[in-house]
C-alpha cells in the first residue's frame, strides 16, 4: 500500500478537533463522578445552592466526605439561563433580521460592505466591554425609567446585553445568505409584479430560512455560555426563581465563575466537583438546542423541497 | 548578546549591593535570580502591585510575578505548589491546614472594610450585626423598621425598602462580613455561618454584585441600598456619595472605621495572636475597636522545592512586613501596618520557610 504522508497528516490532526471535545467532556464527567452520585436527581430539581460551612469539620453524608451544610441545586441557574438566553434571542431576532434586509435590499452597494463591516465589528467587541457599558449605562437606565423597585440589575440586563452581543452574529450570517439569493428569484417576483416587501418575505426570506435558524443556533450558543458580560449586570441571583423581568438572575456559566473561587477553598473538593457537574448540564444544554436546531433546520430544508 | 550584558550588569549591581551590604550590614542582596509567583486576593493586588515594584528597585535581580486571581485561588495554588505566594483575605482553615500542616499564613498587613449605604437625606447611620443579619436574611426590610430606629434616635429614616447588596464571586470580604455577622448575631451563626462565598437567604429585589468595584457601582446606582465595601474603595465610595455606617461593636458602642479604631481592634489581639497567626480580628473586645479588622495573609508552603527559592521567598516577605508596611504603602489602600508583635510572629514564621 502507497503511504501518503499528506493525507495521514491532515487525517490525524482532523482527529484533533473531535477528540478535544471528548477529553473536556470526559474530563467533566470523571471529574464529576463522585458530585454526580451524591446530588442524584435533586441537582437539577432544587433550588439551594450552598457550599457550606468550610471553616468547619467536613462531615460524612452517604460515605462522601463533604462541608457542612453543603447543598447543591441548580433549577436556579438552569431556569436563569435558559430565559435569559431565550429572551436575548427574542430580541435580538427582529433586530438582525431588520439589519440584514436593510444591507442587502436599501443600502447602496457601494456603503454595504462598510456598514456590513460595522455589523461584524461588534461581534469582536470583548464580552466584558459589554458588560462595563450595561453597568454604566443599561443598568440605570432600567432602574430609573422601567423598573417598579429601581433596580436595574436583572433578567432584563443580562437578556439586553446577550441580545446586543448575538445580533451581529445573526445578521451577518442572513446577509451573506441574501446576497447569496439567486438573482432570478428576486427578478421573476418583481416581474410577477411583487412589491419589494413581497419579494423579501415570499422570494427571499424562504430562501435563506435554513441559514437564519443556523444563525440563531450559533448565536444560542454564545448566549448560553456567555459568562463576564452576565456576572457584571445580572444581578447574581440566587436560591430563588426569578419571578419578573427585574428579578436578578444567575446564568450557569456566571455561576461557576462566581464561586470557583471560593470553591478551590474546600478541602474535601465536593464544591469543585459540583462546580464541574455544573459545566457538565451546561455543556449539554448546549449540545441539547444544536442538536434540536439541526432538526428544525433540516425540517425546514425538506418543506422548501416538498414546495419547490 | 543581549543575555550577555544582562547577566554581567545584573552580576555588578549584585556585587555592589553585596558590597554595600557589608558595609552597611543592612541592606539584604538577592544575588540568585529566582523567579516567584505571587497570585490571589483581589484586595492585596494592587499593593502586591506597589510591593514588587518598589522592591525590585532595590533589589536587583529580584523577579517577582503578581497576579490576581481571588483569595481561595490564592490558597489552593499555593497547597498545589503552583505559586510561591498565595494573597489571601482569610487565613487557611483548620480543616485545609490538617490536610496541609506545612502551610503558613502570614499576615502582611492590616485590611477592615466599610458598611455603607445610598440613603438620601442620612449621613449618620449607625447598624449593628443583628440589623445587618436582619437585612440580608430578609427579615429586617423597611429602613424604618423599628430595630434601626431604635440603633438611630433623631434621624428621619425613610419608610422605603431596603435593598441589600452582597458579593456574587467569592470574595475575602465576604468572609469577614459575614464573620462579623456570625459572631454578633447567634441567629446567623447558627444558619449561614461565614465564608468567602454563603448562600444568602432570597430576598426579592436584593442584588448580586461582582468585585468591590461592582458593589460601589450597585450601591451608587440603587437609592435605599446598603452594602459591605473593601476599605482600599473609602476615597471611591466617598466621591460616589455614599454613607460609611457605624458599627456596633462588642463593648456596645457604635464606631466609624478610622485609623484609630482600625489600630484600637488590631492592637487588642495583636499580644494573643497565636504562633500561627490564625486568627479572627473581628468583634474584639476593645472599647472603641472597629468590628471588622482583618490581617491580609501571605500563603505559604513551609517546605519549598529549592533552597535558593525559600531564600528569596523569606527576603521578600521580610521586605513586605518591614519596609513595605511604611505609610507610603499604607497610605494609597487605606491598610494600616502590622502592630511590632504581630511583625516578630510573622518574622518567625517566615524563618521557617526552607
Amino acid at each position: 500500500m502507497k503511504i501518503r504522508p499528506f493525507r495521514l497528516s491532515v487525517f490525524a490532526l482532523s482527529l484533533l478537533i473531535p477528540a478535544a471535545l471528548c477529553a473536556v467532556v470526559l474530563f467533566l464527567m470523571i471529574y464529576s463522578g463522585q458530585a454526580i452520585m451524591f446530588n442524584g436527581l435533586h441537582f437539577l430539581t432544587d433550588v439551594t445552592w450552598n457550599l457550606g460551612d468550610m471553616y468547619d469539620d467536613p462531615v460524612t453524608v452517604h460515605g462522601v466526605s463533604v462541608p457542612s451544610g453543603a447543598e447543591y441545586g441548580i433549577l436556579v441557574f438552569i431556569v436563569g439561563t435558559l430565559v435569559s438566553s431565550g429572551l436575548a434571542i427574542l430580541i435580538a431576532v427582529p433586530l438582525s433580521v431588520g439589519a440584514a434586509i436593510f444591507l442587502s435590499e436599501a443600502v447602496p452597494a457601494k456603503i454595504r460592505p462598510v456598514l456590513s463591516m460595522l455589523v461584524e465589528l461588534i461581534a469582536v467587541v470583548p464580552s466584558v466591554v459589554f458588560g462595563l457599558w450595561g453597568i454604566a449605562v443599561l443598568v440605570p437606565f432600567i432602574g430609573h425609567h422601567l423598573s417598579p423597585t429601581g433596580n436595574g440589575y436583572g433578567l432584563l440586563a443580562a437578556s439586553i446585553v446577550l441580545a446586543l452581543m448575538i445580533t451581529p452574529i445573526i445578521a451577518s450570517t442572513l446577509l451573506d445568505a441574501l446576497l447569496q439569493v439567486p438573482k432570478e428569484n428576486r427578478e421573476s417576483a418583481f416581474a410577477l409584479g411583487a412589491t419589494h416587501f413581497e419579494v423579501v418575505s415570499k422570494a427571499m426570506m424562504p430562501m435563506v430560512r435554513a441559514t437564519l435558524i443556523g444563525g440563531i443556533v450559533l448565536a444560542l450558543g454564545r448566549a448560553l455560555g456567555e459568562t463576564m458580560a452576565v456576572l457584571m449586570v445580572s444581578g447574581g441571583g440566587g436560591n430563588i426563581l426569578p419571578t419578573s423581568l427585574f428579578s436578578p438572575i444567575s446564568t450557569i456559566a456566571s455561576f461557576v465563575a462566581g464561586q470557583l473561587d471560593s470553591a478551590e477553598a474546600d478541602p474535601t473538593n465536593m464544591s469543585v466537583r459540583a462546580l464541574s457537574e455544573v459545566a457538565l448540564v451546561l455543556f449539554l444544554i448546549t449540545l441539547a438546542v444544536n442538536a434540536g436546531a439541526k432538526l428544525l433546520a433540516s425540517g425546514a430544508l425538506n418543506v422548501r423541497k416538498r414546495q419547490s | 548578546m543581549n543575555i550577555l550584558n544582562k547577566l554581567r550588569r545584573t552580576g555588578v549591581a549584585a556585587l555592589a549591593i553585596a558590597s554595600l551590604a557589608g558595609v552597611t550590614g543592612t541592606a539584604k542582596a538577592q544575588t540568585v535570580d529566582v523567579p516567584l509567583i505571587e497570585s490571589g486576593s483581589s484586595l492585596l493586588y494592587p499593593l502586591f502591585n506597589d510591593w514588587v515594584a518598589a522592591y525590585s528597585a532595590d533589589h536587583p535581580g529580584a523577579d517577582i510575578t503578581t497576579t490576581s486571581t481571588g483569595s481561595g485561588a490564592g490558597i489552593a495554588q499555593a497547597i498545589k505548589g503552583l505559586i510561591n505566594i498565595g494573597a489571601s483575605d482569610a487565613y487557611v482553615s483548620d480543616s485545609l491546614e490538617a490536610k496541609n500542616p506545612t502551610i503558613l499564613s502570614i499576615p502582611l498587613a492590616i485590611s477592615s472594610q466599610e458598611v455603607n449605604y445610598n440613603l438620601p437625606g442620612v449621613t449618620n447611620l449607625k447598624l449593628s450585626g443583628p440589623i445587618l443579619a436582619g437585612i440580608y436574611e430578609g427579615k429586617i426590610t423597611q429602613w424604618n423598621d423599628p430595630a434601626i430606629a431604635a440603633a438611630n434616635p433623631g434621624v428621619a429614616l425613610p419608610n422605603h425598602v431596603i435593598v441589600p447588596i452582597h458579593r456574587l464571586d467569592g470574595s475575602g470580604d465576604t468572609f469577614i462580613f459575614t464573620q462579623y455577622l456570625s459572631a454578633s448575631d447567634s441567629g446567623w451563626a447558627s444558619t449561614l455561618k461565614y465564608g468567602t462565598a454563603v448562600s444568602w437567604p432570597a430576598i426579592s429585589g436584593e442584588i448580586g454584585a461582582k468585585g468591590n468595584s461592582g458593589m460601589l457601582a450597585a450601591a451608587a446606582a440603587n437609592q435605599y441600598s446598603v452594602a459591605y465595601i473593601g476599605i482600599s474603595y473609602a476615597d471611591k465610595v466617598a466621591s460616589a456619595g455614599l454613607g460609611t455606617a457605624a458599627l456596633l461593636n462588642k463593648a456596645g458602642n457604635y464606631v466609624l472605621p478610622t485609623k484609630d479604631s482600625i489600630s484600637a481592634a488590631a492592637e487588642s489581639v495583636a499580644n494573643s495572636t497565636p504562633a500561627d497567626e490564625r486568627i479572627s480580628m473581628i468583634f474584639t473586645d476593645a472599647p472603641n475597636a472597629y468590628p471588622i479588622v482583618n490581617y491580609e495573609y501571605a500563603v505559604v508552603n513551609s517546605t519549598q522545592p529549592a533552597s535558593a527559592v525559600a531564600e528569596a521567598i523569606r527576603a521578600f516577605l521580610s521586605w513586605a512586613i518591614t519596609e513595605g508596611n511604611a505609610p507610603s504603602f499604607m497610605a494609597k489602600v487605606h491598610f494600616l501596618p502590622l502592630p511590632a508583635a504581630v511583625v516578630a510572629l510573622s518574622q518567625a514564621q517566615i524563618a521557617k520557610i526552607q
